[in-house]
This record gives C-alpha cells, sequence and structure tokens, in this order.
C-alpha cells in the first residue's frame, strides 16, 4: 500500500476518532455525576444534525440568499444550543426524578426516550423515513500533496472536532463549572456541603455533553453529506463502547477509547478482503476481546475517584 | 463573617420510615462550642444532617440567626452561613490540595478573597501549602483532616459543624486537633463540634448536649455536663476513658 492512501486512512479515521470522542465523553459525564447510563445520547446526536438541517432548510427556503458561512453558522448555533437545553431538560424531567431509583429504570426510560425521539423525527419531519442528504456547506476544495488530497473540508471539520475536545478539557480543569462537575462526580454529598448546587450542576453536566452529542451529530452529517433518522444507534453504540473500552467515567478515557475504536474500524477497513460494511463487525468483535482482557477499561477507575 | 446562633425546635429526622431524631431541640449559641455527645447510633451525625439539609426534618423549625432553614437546598444553607467539616474527613481523592479548598470557598465568587482565605488557610497548617498539587487521595490520614478543617474554613463560615474530628485519628493529632478548634472558635467563630471523645470534647466546648435514643438525655454547661459521671458512664461506658 502506498503512503498516499495509509494517510488518506489516517485523516479519515482521526475524523471518525473525532466523532466518536464527542459522543463518548457525554456518555462518561453523564455517568461521572450521576452514575447513570444515558441511552438515550445516540438519538440525541441525530436530533441535532436534524436540528442543523432544518435550520438550514428554514434558512435557505425562505429565500434570502444567505453566505454558506453564515447558514453554516446558524446550523451550529442551533443544533448545539438546542440539544444542550433538550439534554438539559432531559436532565430534570427524566434523569434527576428517578434519582432514587434503580439505575436500571433509568436506562430503560432513557432507551425508551431515545425511540420516542428517533420515532418522532421519522414520523415528523418531512419524508424522515428516507436518508436526508446533508448540506454541503464547506468549502470544496483540497490541497494535493503529491498523490495525496486533503480535503478542505474534513480538515475544518477535524480542526472543529479537536478545539471542542480541547475547550471540554479546559472547562473540567480550569472552571469553576468544572470543578463542581469534579466534586460531584466524586462525592455529591460533600460537594453540596461545600455549597456546589447539585442539581444546577448535573443540569450544566448534561447540557455540555448534549451539545458536544450535537457537534457530533452536525460533523458527522457535513462528513458525509447525508443523515438519517437512525444514524444515532449505531453512533450511540459506538460513543458508548468508546467510554466503556476508555473507563468509564474518565474523560481522557472516552476520548482515547473513540480514537481507538476509529482505528479498529479503520483498520477492519484496510485488512479485511471482504466488503468494508464489516468494518463494524471487526471493530466490535475487537471490543469484546479488549473487554475480556481490560473489563474495567483501559483507564479503568475506582467509583471514588472518577472525572 | 460574625458569628451565627443556631436554634433547632423540636425536629423528627428520618431515613425511609424510621425516625432517627424524635422532638430533639438543641440552641447553640453565637461566639460558642456546643458540643454534641453520644454514643455509636444515637442520631448525633443525623442531627448535623438535618442541619446542613442533607437530611431534612420532617418536622420542627432550624433556625439560622433566626432565620428558618429547613427544607432549604444543602448549598442554600451552607450559602447563609454554615461551613461542614463532615464526619470522615470527605476530601475530593481525586482534586489536588488546592482544588480541594476552593471548594470549600465555591460560593466566594471573588478570587482575590479565595487567594487571600488558602493563604490564611496554608499559615495555619503548612504542611497543606506542601502538598499543595498533590492529589488528596495520596495524603495521610493526618493531613486529610487538616485538609478537611481548611476546607471547612475557606467559607469564613458563621457557623462551623464538625462531625467526629478525631475518628482514627493518632491521640497526639487528635490534641492538636481540638487546640485547632478553640483557635477557630477564638476567631469568632460558632462551632457545634460532633463528638465520642467525652473529656477532650468538654475541657474545649462552652455547652453541650448529650443524645441518646434520638432523644436528648442531657443538656448544660460543660460544667454542668462534666459534673454528671454517672450520666457520662451510662451512656459512654469507656469512651475517652
Amino acid at each position: 500500500m502506498d503512503l498516499a492512501l495509509i494517510a488518506q486512512h489516517l485523516v479519515n479515521g482521526a475524523m471518525l476518532g473525532v466523532i466518536y470522542a464527542l459522543v463518548a465523553v457525554g456518555f462518561t459525564l453523564f455517568f461521572g455525576v450521576l452514575d447513570v447510563i444515558k441511552f438515550s445520547h445516540g438519538d440525541v446526536v441525530m436530533l441535532g444534525a436534524f436540528t442543523a438541517l432544518a435550520t438550514s432548510a428554514g434558512l435557505v427556503g425562505s429565500g434570502s440568499a444567505l453566505p454558506p458561512a453564515i447558514v453554516l453558522a446558524a446550523m451550529f448555533i442551533a443544533a448545539v444550543g438546542g440539544m444542550a437545553v433538550f439534554g438539559a431538560l432531559m436532565a430534570k424531567f427524566l434523569v434527576l426524578p428517578l434519582r432514587k431509583a434503580p439505575t436500571l429504570n433509568v436506562l430503560l426510560i432513557t432507551l425508551m426516550a431515545g425511540t420516542v425521539i428517533r420515532e418522532a423525527v421519522r414520523l415528523f419531519y418531512p419524508q424522515g423515513s428516507n436518508p436526508k442528504p446533508f448540506p454541503r456547506l464547506l468549502p470544496t476544495g483540497a490541497w494535493e500533496i503529491g498523490e495525496f488530497t486533503l480535503r478542505y473540508d474534513s480538515t475544518i471539520l477535524l480542526v472543529t472536532g479537536v478545539v471542542a475536545i480541547v475547550l471540554v478539557h479546559l472547562v473540567i480543569t480550569r472552571t469553576r463549572l468544572g470543578l463542581a462537575i469534579r466534586a460531584v462526580a466524586q462525592d455529591p454529598e460533600t460537594a453540596s456541603a461545600m455549597g456546589i448546587p447539585f442539581h444546577g450542576t448535573v443540569l450544566a453536566t448534561f447540557a455540555i455533553g448534549s451539545a458536544l452529542a450535537a457537534l457530533a451529530g452536525v460533523v458527522n452529517g457535513l462528513y458525509y453529506s447525508e443523515v438519517s433518522f437512525n444514524m444515532g444507534l449505531l453512533l450511540g453504540a459506538i460513543g458508548f463502547s468508546a467510554a466503556v473500552i476508555g473507563g468509564l467515567g474518565n474523560v481522557y478515557g472516552a476520548i482515547l477509547g473513540g480514537f481507538i475504536f476509529a482505528a479498529l474500524q479503520t483498520i477492519g477497513a484496510v485488512l479485511l478482503p471482504i466488503a468494508s460494511a464489516y468494518k463494524d463487525v471487526f471493530a466490535f468483535a475487537a471490543v469484546i476481546l479488549l473487554m475480556a482482557w481490560k473489563p474495567g477499561g483501559l483507564l479503568a477507575e475506582r467509583s471514588a475517584d472518577r472525572v | 463573617m460574625k458569628a451565627l446562633s443556631l436554634e433547632i425546635r423540636d425536629i423528627t429526622v428520618g431515613y425511609d420510615r424510621a425516625d432517627v431524631l424524635s422532638g430533639v431541640s438543641l440552641t447553640a449559641n453565637a461566639g460558642e462550642i456546643t458540643c454534641l455527645l453520644g454514643a455509636n447510633g444515637s442520631g448525633k451525625s443525623t442531627l448535623a444532617r438535618a442541619i446542613l439539609g442533607l437530611t431534612p426534618p420532617r418536622s420542627g423549625t432550624i433556625r439560622l440567626d433566626g432565620r428558618d432553614i429547613a427544607g432549604l437546598a444543602v448549598h442554600k444553607i451552607v450559602g447563609l452561613g454554615i461551613g461542614a467539616i463532615p464526619e470522615g474527613r470527605r476530601v475530593f481523592p481525586k482534586l489536588t490540595v488546592t482544588e480541594n479548598l476552593r471548594t470549600g470557598a465555591y460560593l466566594v465568587r471573588d478570587a482575590a478573597l479565595v487567594a487571600t482565605r488558602m493563604t490564611e488557610v496554608f499559615r495555619v497548617f503548612p504542611r497543606l501549602e506542601e502538598r499543595a498539587g498533590q492529589l488528596a487521595g495520596t495524603l495521610s490520614g493526618g493531613e486529610q483532616a487538616m485538609l478537611s478543617i481548611g476546607r471547612g474554613l475557606m467559607g469564613s463560615p458563621g457557623l462551623l459543624i464538625i462531625d467526629e474530628p478525631s475518628l482514627g485519628l493518632s491521640p497526639k493529632f487528635v490534641k492538636e486537633n481540638f487546640q485547632v478548634i478553640r483557635r477557630i472558635n477564638e476567631a469568632g467563630v460558632s462551632v457545634l463540634l460532633v463528638e465520642q471523645n467525652v473529656h477532650q470534647t468538654l475541657e474545649v466546648a462552652h455547652r453541650g448536649y448529650v443524645l441518646s435514643g434520638g432523644r436528648v438525655v442531657a443538656e448544660g454547661t460543660a460544667e454542668e455536663l462534666k459534673r454528671h459521671p454517672e450520666l457520662v458512664a451510662a451512656y459512654f461506658g469507656n469512651h475517652g476513658g
């Protein structure tokens, strides 16, 4: 295999890694502060992508010839902002009321909430059951480096994702909110005895996680130029696997897990002689082996010292 | 913040169905050390939790400087000037010493003020300054106790609730701990001290209450409580010698 092809696979793998990491960080944050698995997270990714799609359709449909950059900015803001609010509302009305209930109930209720979101989009979005073309608003050119072409759009998306991940790191390690999130994750009772508002911190955490999911959804849509109502199923399963591979509750583990999963898929696509559709089978099988080897995840932590 | 008074009237507190405290009343005067003595399971830690709002009372009133706080959210109660040094120290193991102290001043938005208070804590416990960047989980038991006390002071409370500070510490450190509590009080902070260690507690406290089976069975000044040796013996056996 020539170098250009390897570079191409690397860029593609990195792109997938960024998307998965953005989804996985949400899973791990929710588990960190509340010890819950929110199974509707993948569908929030999808809802974020559809929010962006609806925004662009609304702006373009209104007949005004807005420059792509403005449309794109509006799509990102609507998706990220909308999902942040949506995530906080889900935490307030679905997850927090079940705080005293067994974790399994939260898992079940979010699983059902995910189905409701998915089916609602299918039913209410115009022709929602078909895959929808996602607008190509990013510059379409590419840098030619020998045999290797680096597309502008991939580069922009990659940088956007990496910046988002770095921002999450900074929020968690450098800000007052980050301190609250980490304190609540480690010992919610003592955190409130220090004056840290428990509910507020949980809502903020769900807002951040859901905003990242929306970002992942929009990046995914722009990268593949297509979204569908059930895209969240696979993305949710992958994000969850990535979070578990890294060690649930550890933000850096989730990011690492996202890139590991993307690497496995890419390796599967390259090495398997049969159709690359089997890359997911390969990647998930590898995850099963990985979990058998390290049941607690790669950066496993004791439950007492998370996030 | 000025020293705050606490007045608890006839509270009932329970988890699930069983009442742990029934009809408990207690007054902690501003500027004094009030102690709460009792054996394991007497309900004294539950009382500390009830004041903080962690286990809100089912009935009765809790007044902080005259204002009823029963039923408020924990962070609201803490924001009114209560500091907590919880049972078992409960430092955040994966936060650094500095970050732990910062959580104690979470409600203080003035960064300069937080820095000043941290300097004060480091002056009282120079050991913590040496370990400032270290994760709290890697500290020794004694150092964690210092950190827990320092964290409780970071919010500059008017009333400090200290739950079993001597639990699990060496005798030498227990003694130092009581001296620190006395100094905190002399600096103008009301203290509610929850303890099993009768003798040393009555040495520093002004007034005290004895809990047994979820009820107040004795109260009075420290001198009065000391003069009830049979009472003390009845409830604590050999505890504290």
